[in-house]
């Protein structure tokens, strides 16, 4: 059995994508490849989940879609974080890094 | 979830399918770009789209996955729960119908009873203004012991009363009449309202033409003939025409149209509506110049009625106490007035304020009273058919066993099962009140005819408190039966359950089962001995005697309309009407008499030998023509009855009734002794000359049908003829007396100078009225009462031929065994009636408990009758042994070689 990338941590797939639009407006196949390709590899993206986790995002308000056509030559369907996706994604992360730390510091704490 | 998720699953929900089409496009685009990268690596085309496709996943279950974030899946899932339940209710069409026709009664029978006692007690009337707030005046008087109630008095007593205004804003008087109306042969007789002016400020109603009076043209001594007429009366009778300005005649006054009412208003007035809305102060000059003055500045009249606004924050007990403060200062200048007005001491005279619908006021007369205890009963009724659709439902959960048990062993949740059955309830409850909706609109035709004044609208699909009534019957009925079989499936055992494997559960006695049928039938005999009770009270109504035939004989009534006439003249009118009446064909006999049946009039009499006759009771006296015995069949039992001799300058005489005499010469021959009779007024009793008694006749029922004491004497009209008599009876030859009305009043109307008219109406209609009461209790028991009976006799019909159905190898095997069929069909007939006798006992304790409230309800009947409950009880034994005789002789039919071949 080869090993495979680890899954993600639950509730953190909003998270990521949301951290990838920030950067600029995406089709779904390049959030995958980009959480892929920054996390070296060692999250990927259950793909699967991605096209609901985004279409759930768009009933929420946090990032809309438009149709495009991209450098390719190929229509694909682009999405962009707005204003409420932000305060979210600012909310998400700051709560992610406190639990993160705080993991840390009890697995830090029972080495010694 | 909050506001804003909401409105988006909203829009989400909206454009569901644009959404699906995004994923489908994002999955492909997907799918093509990772093939496209797969295959850079070397793959060949084909092969990498199989990869991309693997690599994706389940694209249904993304699918899925996504419409979750769509609308909201707890609403999806009841609408799935309603399908499924739908689904299984086609597939089970007998139960489905027998269930929807349960509840079909049960609903429509409160849906019509509660749309019926809503009109006459609790709904406000159109347009009031602030309803919660308005209340009617009553007045109560003790007199001979007895508490009295009256919501009319005179309308001096209004202008006294309307003092008490530190608790109320506003007074209005408001009076009801029936009243010629128009001229010759356009007129009619119609329901005239006479209110004060400021009556229109209880109501944000506007006149569609024109205005409403002002309180100028409302005060006394006389207001101004101005009349407003109803919306109903502008587009029937004036074609929607401009009428303002245009003469209207009512009654005996000319009067000019100001105003058209908006459509529907009909002020506080009960009953049909009223045509034409008066001044107040118009009335009394349609009441002849004799008594006209005394309408308005004396205190002898009860006619008019009183409208309050209470002051906001003001109490009941506060309105109260100020009223009857305001009554006892108004007692007191009516006795400075007539001395003859009781003191206070005696009489206690309390002036409260109540509800504006006086069948929900103090005193709301028997017919409100049997409604409310019809209403009762039609819940009973829906609690039967409740107890009946649970049973049923239990059974089938008992059949669909295996179905659950496999579903729930599948990891259904024992939860989501119980709302599976909590929506197949409110699916057939909502069926059942659409179905009971329609038996209330067209089943319930029949009651509110007998209910409800002629021409109520009564449009179930326009009355939401009624419809939300029906919901609410339909939710509770969705919850009564549902939480037996939700209880029953998700205790089920599982493991049990599935063992049971091969033969389809065995027979089980259900506790719940027998329970629920129990209540059916104490319920039901409760309903039945209520029945009886009914019944047994209008046959003692029906046997009263009477004393008079009314069938063939027709009132008629005559409205001079203040036609001018001299009494030479009137004595000439009055005598050629009689002749015409008696003229005319298929007329036996005609009298003239003063009083209507059931209103009689009383007169000052005296008895030489008897201190006060008043003391005795109420001696009821009735002025007729020579005919009035032969018209209405009333035996004379000694003596003689009125001649045409008997007339002005001959000897006074009188009949008396036989209880009259026998209360007034106990033991003596009442012929031949002297009463003193005193009419009208101006009289001395000491010097009024001897009437002398020539004939005893039967007793009749004058007054009313119970506790009158039948006193009663009749005098010669030629002898007494001061006092205006206004009334014909006509005997005819047949007693289809409805189909000659009509002639009557058409020759009668042509023979009355002016803009006189009659009014025709058959006896027999006011003696109905006053047994109305008894019958209605009886009609609507009795309906209901076997509406109970079959609802709950289909129920144990249904549960022991179930019960039979699950005990055939039992009841085989027993055969095998060499039961007889006979032994069997007892044992099966016998479990049934064990039930019911169970239930026939609680019903008959249950009934005597409730016979407290059923008693005052009843004439001339113990709420304890040993005999109907006897009766009752044999019945329901011997409905309930039919009923599960019939699946019993199918259990001894039960096949030895079927059973012992399953072993």
């Amino acid at each position: 059995m080869s090993p495979s990338p680890s899954s993600l941590l639950a509730g953190t797939l909003d998270l990521l994508i949301l951290k990838t639009l920030s950067i600029g407006t995406l089709h779904g196949y390049a959030i995958a490849q980009h959480i892929h390709r920054l996390s070296n590899d060692a999250l990927r993206v259950e793909e699967g989940s991605l096209y609901p986790a985004l279409q759930r995002m768009q009933v929420k308000g946090w990032v809309v879609s438009e149709t495009k056509r991209s450098p390719t030559g190929r229509q694909a369907r682009y999405y962009r974080i707005t204003a409420a996706g932000r305060k979210q994604l600012a909310a998400e992360e700051k709560a992610f890094r406190a639990s993160v730390s705080a993991t840390t510091l009890v697995l830090d704490g029972s080495k010694s | 979830m909050t506001a804003r998720e909401i409105i988006g699953r909203l829009k989400a929900w909206l454009r569901r399918d644009e959404l699906d089409r995004q994923l489908a496009e994002d999955v492909q685009s997907h799918l093509d770009l990772l093939a496209r990268d797969l295959a850079h690596d070397g793959r060949s085309i084909d092969d990498a789209r199989v990869a991309a496709r693997r690599q994706l996943g389940n694209i249904t279950r993304l699918r899925e996955e996504s419409r979750d974030a769509w609308g909201f899946p707890a609403i999806e899932a009841v609408v799935q729960d309603a399908r499924y339940a739908a689904r299984g209710l086609r597939r089970a069409p007998g139960f489905t119908i027998t269930v929807v026709i349960t509840l079909a009664l049960g609903i429509g029978a409160n849906a019509a009873m509660f749309g019926v006692v809503d009109r006459l007690m609790f709904r406000p009337f159109p347009y009031m203004r602030d309803p919660a707030s308005v209340r009617r005046v009553y007045i109560q008087t003790t007199y001979r012991g007895q508490v009295g109630t009256s919501a009319t008095f005179p309308y001096r007593r209004y202008l006294d009363l309307s003092r008490a205004n530190s608790t109320i804003t506003a007074f209005a008087a408001e009076s009801e009449w029936r009243f010629g109306v128009g001229q010759r042969e356009a007129s009619r007789v119609r329901k005239v309202a006479g209110v004060s002016a400021s009556f229109f400020a209880f109501f944000d109603a506007s006149p569609v033409r024109g205005r409403f009076f002002s309180a100028a043209e409302d005060s006394p001594p006389v207001g101004a003939p101005v009349a407003v007429i109803s919306h109903e009366m502008w587009v029937s009778e004036f074609h929607s025409s401009d009428v303002i300005g245009q003469p209207l005649k009512v009654g005996t006054l000319q009067y000019t149209i100001i105003g058209v009412a908006p459509p529907g208003f009909r002020g506080t007035v009960e009953g049909g509506q009223p045509d034409v809305i008066v001044p107040i102060t118009t009335i009394p000059s349609n009441m002849g110049a004799s008594s006209q003055a005394s309408y308005l500045a004396d205190y002898q009249w009860d006619w008019a009625s009183v409208l309050v606004r209470l002051k906001p924050g003001a109490t009941a007990a506060a309105a109260t106490s100020e009223l009857t403060a305001a009554y006892v200062v108004s007692r007191a200048a009516a006795r400075a007035i007539n001395p003859r007005v009781q003191p206070d001491s005696i009489a206690h005279p309390r002036a409260l304020i109540g509800p504006v619908k006086s069948a929900a006021g103090p005193d709301p007369g028997l017919e409100a009273q049997v409604l409310l205890c019809v209403l009762c009963v039609a819940a009973i009724v829906l609690l039967i058919a409740c107890a009946n659709v649970a049973n049923l439902m239990l059974v089938r959960v008992l059949r669909r066993r295996r179905e659950i048990t496999v579903r729930l062993a599948l990891g259904v949740g024992r939860g989501r099962l119980a709302a599976q059955f909590l929506t197949e309830a409110m699916v057939l409850s909502l069926i059942g009140c659409a179905a009971g909706l329609v038996v209330a609109q067209w089943g319930g035709a029949a009651i509110r005819g007998l209910l409800l004044p002629e021409g109520s609208s009564f449009n179930l699909a326009t009355d939401w408190r009624t419809l939300s009534v029906a919901f609410a019957c339909a939710c509770a009925a969705a919850l009564l039966t549902a939480v037996g079989p939700a209880i029953l499936a998700t205790r089920t055992s599982l493991a049990a359950s599935l063992k049971a494997g091969a033969r389809e559960g065995t027979f089980q006695r259900s506790r719940l089962r027998a329970a629920l049928l129990i209540v059916q039938g104490a319920l039901s005999v409760v309903l039945l001995v209520g029945a009886g009770l009914f019944v047994r009270s209008v046959e003692n109504v029906q046997a009263v005697p009477l004393g008079y035939d009314a069938r063939p004989v027709l009132d008629v009534v005559m409205d001079f309309r203040g036609y001018i006439m001299d009494s030479a003249q009137s004595v000439a009118v009055h005598r050629r009407l009689l002749e015409v009446a008696q003229s005319l064909p298929g007329v036996a006999y005609a009298a003239r008499v003063n009083s209507h049946v059931f209103a009689t009039n009383t007169a000052e009499l005296a008895v030489p030998g008897i201190d006060s006759v008043a003391a005795l009771g109420r001696f009821n006296v009735q002025i007729a023509s020579s005919d009035y015995f032969n018209v209405m069949q009333t035996r004379i039992l000694r003596g003689r009855a009125f001649t045409p001799d008997d007339r002005r300058g001959t000897p006074l005489v009188a009949v008396v009734s036989e209880a009259m005499a026998r209360v007034l010469w106990p033991g003596r021959d009442p012929v031949g002794q002297c009463m003193r009779v005193g009419l009208g007024r101006g009289f001395n009793m000491a010097t009024l000359p001897c009437t002398t008694v020539i004939g005893v006749a039967e007793n009749s029922a004058q007054q009313n049908m119970g506790d009158d004491p039948r006193f009663m004497y009749y005098l010669p009209y030629d002898q007494v003829a001061t006092w205006d008599v206004s009334t014909i009876l006509l005997r005819l030859t047949t007693e289809a007396v409805e189909s000659r009305a009509e002639e009557v009043r058409r020759a009668l109307t042509r023979a009355m100078p002016g803009d006189g008219l009659v009014v025709v109406r058959p006896l027999q209609e006011v003696v109905d009225d006053h047994m109305r009461s008894w019958r209605l209790g009886a009609a609507l028991f009795g309906a209901f009462g076997g509406l109970a009976l079959v609802v709950a006799l289909v129920g144990l019909y249904g549960v022991v031929s179930y019960q039979v159905t699950q005990r055939m190898h039992e009841l085989g095997v027993r055969i095998a065994l060499g039961a007889r069929s006979r032994d069997v069909v007892s044992l099966v007939v016998w479990q049934g009636a064990r039930v019911v006798v169970s239930a026939v006992a609680i019903g008959l304790a249950l009934a005597l408990v409730a016979a407290r409230w059923v008693q005052p309800l009843l004439f001339r009947q113990s709420a304890t009758d040993p005999v109907t409950y006897t009766i009752v009880a044999a019945a329901m034994l011997l409905a309930a042994m039919v009923a599960s005789a019939i699946p019993a002789m199918r259990a001894g039919r039960a096949d030895p070689c079927t059973a012992l071949r399953a072993e």
